[in-house]
């Protein structure tokens, strides 16, 4: 009898801690604001200047500054550490007035100075987003005019230069100095602050969770959130019972069957929108049979593209290289499923009757490539081109991209917008210095690089369109990929979530400045 | 004694050394990239060089294996392509939460395991017999990460008596980290509250990894206590009149347990080695996942440490499993 009593008693206790320490413990968080967004992937690294990935995007633009901001949507850039700027007719030269209330972490006004030192380092280091500056900004060409001004001269006009600016963060000098160590500061920045952003790290645990407080006195006004909890979900439908049961506020994996799943949920808001991610099939344009333009325009209107839009759950069909939004061209036509005019490309290709062998690559395990490689293959089967299916993991699909040769007749990509302009899309994906690399293997076309350079030192709004219009028929009429899906981002939060306005620029590396909970 | 656990330790160098030469080999002779993965799709070639000057992994195969050595005699584990991070570092955090879900599952196989398998043996071909079997085989059958969704569906979200996933609730701290098991620091920090809260956590993984070694050994122990009972020794100790539970836990449990215990060793391997689909399904930041995705990065230093670190506890846990022969049989002479 005693026995029983004392295991009823522990069973007892055991339950009322559950209902206390779990259920609703997620969000009650004794009183205080706090987010919990859902992630499946990790922030293994800090330093504003090395970490990339949209996990890394969503930590630094929280905890560390830019001059400007992206928001809306079409993307705007904003003020921010910077409160004004004005560019030279030329383009050459930005100088920026910095905002006087703006403070480091630890009190510090944010100064020219630190700005200057910043955009150095990250040139230095030559790692995280230096790419998207490189060749741009002259090292030598950054001056602090007087502690709250800035001036850049550029290297060249590049018209993208406040699009690129939200993704360098200003770190703090005298803290990097003083931790400097034998690697510029990077043991020390890879798990330590030196920003000014609103909310600092309270606590990491590595491959769990990183928790966000806000600053006390933060320098610009935001919403009332006092902390955020980016919490990591590997398996999407976790994030979305997660969401479900109200653990959780913001989930940003998910897939379109969690979006089903959330359709009407009581409490559960989707975000559906199309973001500058785009997919493509790449075409081999300079070895194997593929290096035959006729016989990629033939694929181009075999693809049977309802089939491939229909695989991919909440997307919708590219209408040329560039993503909406991205001065794509309404007018521009794109290849769509023709039977009739793919025979006709056949028959002026060097392979009139087909027999041809090709090979597609895709990730071993990605599901959604392997039903388009399955698409592929059925469409060319009805202009006698066989297929051949390889599944690959990753790093051995990125080394086969080195060569032509060792390229694969067809290579999936997932191009990502890292900043809004449309210099981001066709540098990395058309233009010939990208060769040798996953974005753009193979295709270049001098005329197209020329475009692509002047598209990206044009400032004048007006002419830079009508020389992106040019480019995107020019990519259409060398076929070098079959143009693919624009995937919609799939976000879900609780109706208590205020202030989030959609971006279609890195939208699931949350920005924590404006939201709010009820 | 002495001198068989000396040998035996002696002998995990050239095991380690073997181990470590041909997951090195593997990793280098892979055909893929990491360092230009590493680097990120818009870096130069000239980025993609220096990276891979800054991990020595420009220098000659040998050369690389041979830092790596000397570097792991002075504690240096290298340190990994993605995040940039000392591998040692990692594995302080990943190492002692997969420890503990494997410790835990093997803990509720091993004890109920065994009892279930006496149990049923005692009971042959009575329901609880059959019923054991059944549950047994349902048990092998069922892939742990679907179990592993059906206990996150009834307890957690139906029942709401467990944590869908992690190791402890998101907005509370964890006990100050002694040993990396949350169950342990728990009850090293006299707080109780804590341990409740960790062992919630830790119930619906342990028991989604303790299914298939829980029926390996129920079928294993129902087996060997069959043999048992039938021996003539058990006949005569019931003739002498000692009583059935006497007989059963003193003579016959001990008597069966040798070839079990050859499979909780075995387990111990396998589990550690294969914890990736339960941490995926419960949020379990372990070893598992971090190494699956170090492969599939080609991540090596990482895999390395990984292995080496399994590697040694595998061996390490052994060893115990054959000393632990010589505890339960005095027949048994380790020499």
């Amino acid at each position: 009898m005693e026995r029983r009593r004392l295991l009823k008693g522990a069973a007892g206790s055991a339950l009322a801690v559950s209902a206390a320490g779990l259920s609703g413990l997620a969000l009650a968080q004794q009183g205080k604001k706090i987010l919990v967004i859902a992630s499946g992937q990790d922030i293994p690294n800090f330093d504003p200047h090395v970490a990339t990935g949209y996990s890394a995007s969503m930590l630094l633009r929280n905890t560390y500054d830019g001059l400007v901001r992206v928001e809306g949507n079409p993307p705007k850039v904003m003020p921010h550490l910077a409160a004004s700027w004005a560019v030279s007719p030329d383009g050459l030269e930005y100088v920026f007035k910095l905002d006087t209330a703006a403070r480091f972490q630890d009190g510090t006004p944010v100064t020219a100075n630190a700005v200057a030192y910043s955009l150095r380092r990250t040139l230095r280091l030559a790692k995280g987003n230096a790419w998207m500056i490189a060749g741009v900004v002259d090292p030598n060409g950054i001056e602090a005019t007087d502690v709250q001004t800035v001036k850049f001269k550029l290297l060249k006009p590049f018209a993208p230069f406040l699009s690129v600016l939200p993704w360098q963060f200003i770190v703090n000098p005298v803290l990097v100095e003083t931790n400097k160590g034998a690697d510029d500061g990077q043991e020390y920045l890879r798990k330590n602050l030196a920003g000014s952003g609103r909310f600092k790290i309270k606590r990491a645990e590595q491959g769990n969770l990183y928790e966000f407080e806000r600053v006390a006195q933060p320098w610009k006004a935001g919403g009332n959130l006092d902390g955020a909890i980016w919490k990591i979900v590997r398996e999407t439908s976790s994030q979305r019972l997660m969401l479900a049961r109200g653990d959780a506020h913001i989930a940003v994996d998910l897939t379109s069957e969690d979006m089903d799943a959330l359709k009407d949920r009581p409490g559960v808001v989707r975000i559906l929108e199309p973001e500058f991610r785009t997919f493509s099939i790449k075409m081999n344009t300079e070895s194997g049979p593929l290096a035959d333009a006729n016989l990629r325009k033939a694929v181009s209107h075999a693809f049977n593209y309802k089939g491939m839009l229909d695989a991919a759950g909440y997307a919708e069909l590219m209408v040329g290289p560039l993503p909406p939004g991205l001065m794509s061209d309404p007018k521009l036509k794109v290849p769509r499923t023709d039977l009739e005019a793919a025979r006709a490309y056949m028959a002026k290709s060097k392979y009139p009757n087909g027999g041809v062998k090709l090979t597609m690559v895709h990730v071993t395990g990605l599901e959604q490539q392997r039903q388009w490689s399955l698409v592929l293959l059925d469409s060319l089967k009805k202009i006698g081109i066989d297929l051949e299916i390889k599944p690959m993991v990753w790093p051995d699909m990125v080394a086969s991209t080195k060569t032509p040769a060792t390229t694969a007749d067809f290579f999936p990509v997932y191009q990502t917008g890292n900043y809004a302009d449309p210099d981001n899309v066709a540098y990395a994906a058309y233009h010939s210095s990208r060769n040798g690399n996953w974005q753009n293997p193979v295709y270049k076309n001098p005329k197209v690089d020329a475009l692509i350079e002047k598209g990206r030192g044009e400032i004048d709004p007006k002419k830079r369109l009508a020389i992106y219009t040019e480019f995107q028929k020019m990519v259409v009429d060398d076929a070098p990929d079959i143009f693919g899906v624009l995937e919609k981002r799939r976000i879900a939060m609780r109706d208590t979530v205020q202030g989030f306005s959609f971006t279609p620029v890195a939208s699931n590396a949350i920005d924590l400045q404006k939201l709010s909970l009820k | 004694m002495f001198a068989y656990i000396l040998r035996r330790v002696v002998l995990l160098v050239p095991v380690l050394l073997g181990l470590s030469m041909m997951v090195f080999a593997i990793g280098r002779l892979l055909p893929g990239d990491p360092v230009m993965l590493a680097a990120g799709p818009n870096a130069s070639r000239e980025e993609i060089a220096a990276l891979s000057a800054e991990f020595g992994l420009d220098q000659p195969i040998p050369l690389q294996y041979w830092r790596y050595l000397t570097g792991l005699l002075q504690g240096d584990w290298g340190r990994s392509l993605q995040t940039r991070g000392p591998v040692l570092e990692d594995l302080k955090v990943y190492l002692p939460a997969t420890l503990e879900l494997v410790l835990a599952a093997m803990l509720i196989a091993v004890v109920a395991g065994i009892l279930l398998g006496l149990l049923a043996a005692v009971r042959r071909n009575g329901w609880i017999d059959y019923l054991v079997r059944l549950a047994s085989l349902a048990s092998i059958s069922m892939p742990r990460f679907f179990l592993g969704l059906i206990l996150q569906l009834v307890f957690a979200m139906w029942l709401g008596w467990a944590a869908l996933g992690g190791r402890f609730p998101l907005t509370l701290s964890p006990p100050p980290s002694v040993t990396g098991m949350l169950t342990l620091d728990s009850l090293i920090a006299g707080d109780m509250q804590a341990l409740l809260l960790a062992l919630q956590h830790l119930a619906l993984p342990a028991i989604a990894m303790s299914l298939s070694p829980l029926a390996t050994i129920t079928r294993m122990m129902r087996a060997s206590t069959m043999e048992v009972l039938q021996q003539d020794y058990v006949l005569t100790a019931r003739a002498l009149g000692i009583p059935p539970r006497k007989l059963l836990f003193k003579h016959v449990l001990r008597n069966a347990l040798s070839s079990t215990l050859t499979v909780i060793g075995l387990y111990f391997g396998w589990l550690l080695g294969g914890t990736v689909l339960v941490e995926t399904v419960f949020d379990w930041p372990g070893v598992g996942l971090y190494a699956t995705k170090s492969i599939l990065t080609q991540d090596f230093m990482p895999v390395m440490g990984v292995v080496l670190s399994i590697g040694t506890m595998f061996v390490v846990f052994n060893l115990v499993i054959d000393l632990l022969y010589g505890v339960i049989n005095p027949k048994v002479q380790l020499r």
